[in-house]
């Protein structure tokens, strides 16, 4: 159901090199969900949460942001929770072990899962350490695998790929594997072009696995959140589908060329 | 009711002189929590094409202060689908509905408005024009919709070709025409390397309400003298937007993707103009009055 909803701004912080801002909501967007807000631009922004509790939710946007210069208390006109956003029980339980994969700038929305299942392991991929947020941001209960393209920490990514590894430094991708092989579920947050080679990687590791084991979310511009404008179709094997209404959490398999 | 084919033998009468315009608002239904489909004219289709289309790849939206670009290609699952999943909708709905058609050429046009004619609910079609049409073209397909259906048949006409299509259209037997599709722009874009350094464009259909001035010059040259109907679109964003177009002579408004930000708009636009309209027999004085006083201004 598309709702209108009054939200209430409560806390905006710069988080950098982001902004990290406070809603309170009545019907706040679970994880992989979100809101359409009208923040004062000609057609309405998406906002995803990066925390959701009771009373509403945090997001993230970028330094700069017009939302940043409003003032605490200001109310935001939102349409929503809209979409479908991830889903932890699709096989009918809440899994004991979950793997969320994302890139560093998408990392945010994936946060609300960090406490999803008994157990959770987190891959963050960045191009550089200095784009990794720091370790104390992450719960001590995250198994932490961290990868970057430069291989100044961690394992040396791209997390898909098995390209030839510079000696002392420990190619991502076998880890990943042993991850894939471990997880009851996955969720995903990054570039849509990797989620072919992503979900290659999966069904190399589980052959077959269950719909919706792996999933990820496909944040893509979308002005209208009822299916109506078209701009935010994606293709994937079933054909051409609408972000906003069909997910923006997919199947990843849905991906697979 | 305000009679949308008045030279149409079925005619087209709507009760309130407001829809949403083609492209904003799919098949009937999307918007139902939060617009109030009875208080409606109609409603205006996406675009429908005989076959299916698919999306235009690359970015799709481009947003700079209070305009956007749009360039979707049209994805269309085709007549046939759109019959299947929306025919049952249609019938349902409180309002007539419009199926906006993509003109190709004339043999799809004709097949497509003689499909629709049999279709319950729907009560008009809407023809979307290309541009780069030539006026020949353009009858053509008008030729195919009107004689191969029995729908009455209302063509949008390209903002870039009000001047020159608008006229001989409505000569040409369209029942009413809308003005204005939106115009084409190009905007840059965000991306590129290095912080926006290498600029790049993307151009397509243009949005925002600067448009509205654009759309009362051409409804201040042509509402009026085109002799038929005239439906007005392009940057309406208020009741006293709305307003202005039916003082300039529009019939009805059309409400464009500026309803993406505030779907209520058609509501609100509704009941202004219900409210607004006069008392029967004060009606011709005062629109007649008003259109002097703009004549005068203009
Ligand atoms: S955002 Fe408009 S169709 Fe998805």
């Amino acid at each position: 159901m598309a709702r209108r909803q009054t939200a209430t701004l409560r806390t905006l912080r710069p988080v950098p090199p982001v902004w990290e801002i406070r809603l309170d909501l009545e019907y706040a967007p679970g994880a992989g969900s979100y809101v359409l807000a009208d923040l004062g631009g000609p057609v309405r922004e998406p906002l995803f949460p990066s925390v959701v509790d009771d009373t509403g939710f945090c997001t993230i946007v970028p330094r700069g942001h017009a939302v940043t210069r409003y003032l605490p208390g200001t109310p935001i006109d939102v349409i929503g929770p809209l979409g479908q956003g991830f889903r932890l029980s699709a096989a009918g339980y809440v899994p004991d072990r979950l793997l969320l994969i994302a890139e560093v700038d998408e990392l945010p929305w994936l946060q609300p899962l960090y406490q999803a299942a008994p157990s959770v392991a987190l891959v963050v991929e960045a191009t550089t350490r200095g784009r990794l947020p720091p370790p104390a941001r992450f719960p001590p209960t995250l198994e932490l695998t961290l990868v970057t393209r430069d291989g100044s920490t961690g394992y040396l990514g791209p997390l898909e790929s098995d390209g030839p590894t510079p000696v002392g430094i420990e190619c991502a991708l076998p880890r990943v594997r042993e991850l894939v092989a471990w997880a009851e579920c996955i969720c995903i947050a990054g570039d849509m072009a990797r989620y072919p080679a992503l979900a290659r990687l999966v069904q190399e590791v589980r052959f077959r696995p269950q719909t919706d084991f792996a999933q990820a979310l496909v944040r893509v511009p979308m002005p209208c959140g009822v299916g109506v404008c078209d701009i935010c179709r994606v293709t994937t094997r079933h054909g051409e589908r609408r972000a906003c209404v069909d997910g923006p959490v997919f199947d990843l398999m849905d991906f697979l060329e | 009711m305000i009679e949308l084919a008045p030279n149409h033998k079925y005619g087209l009468p709507i009760a309130v002189p407001v829809m949403p315009a083609s492209g904003t608002f799919g098949y009937g239904e999307a918007y139902h929590d939060l617009v109030d489909l009875s208080l409606l004219g109609a409603i205006v289709t996406n675009p429908v094409s005989l076959r299916p289309r698919r999306a235009a790849h690359g970015q799709r939206i481009g947003v700079r202060a209070d305009h956007f670009v749009v360039h979707t290609g049209w994805p269309s699952p085709g007549l046939h689908r759109v019959i299947r999943e929306a025919g049952p909708v249609w019938r349902r709905l409180p309002v007539p509905v419009i199926v906006h058609l993509l003109a190709a050429r004339p043999v799809d046009v004709g097949r497509a408005a003689a499909h629709l004619s049999g279709v319950r609910g729907v009560r008009g079609l809407e023809l979307g024009l290309t541009e780069d049409l030539s006026f020949a073209e353009a009858r053509d397909l008008l030729a195919a919709a009107a004689e191969e259906g029995d729908l009455p048949v209302i063509v949008k006409v390209p903002f870039s070709r009000v001047d020159d299509l608008a006229p001989r259209l409505a000569q040409a037997g369209a029942d009413a025409i809308t003005l204005m599709s939106p115009p084409r722009a190009v905007l840059p874009v965000a991306g590129g390397e290095a912080g926006g350094q290498v600029a790049r464009f993307m151009r397509g259909r243009l949005y925002g309400v600067a448009l509205f001035p654009l759309l009362l010059n051409a409804l201040s040259r042509w509402a009026g003298k085109l002799g038929v109907p005239v439906i007005a679109c392009g940057g309406i964003a208020s009741p006293e937007d709305a307003l202005a177009c039916l003082t300039l002579g529009a019939a009805v408004v059309q409400i464009d993707a500026l309803l993406w930000r505030v779907p209520w708009l058609l509501n609100s636009v509704a009941r202004a103009l219900v409210q607004s309209q006069p008392q029967p027999d004060t009606e011709q004085d005062d629109v007649s009055a008003d259109q002097g006083a703009m004549e005068a201004n203009l």
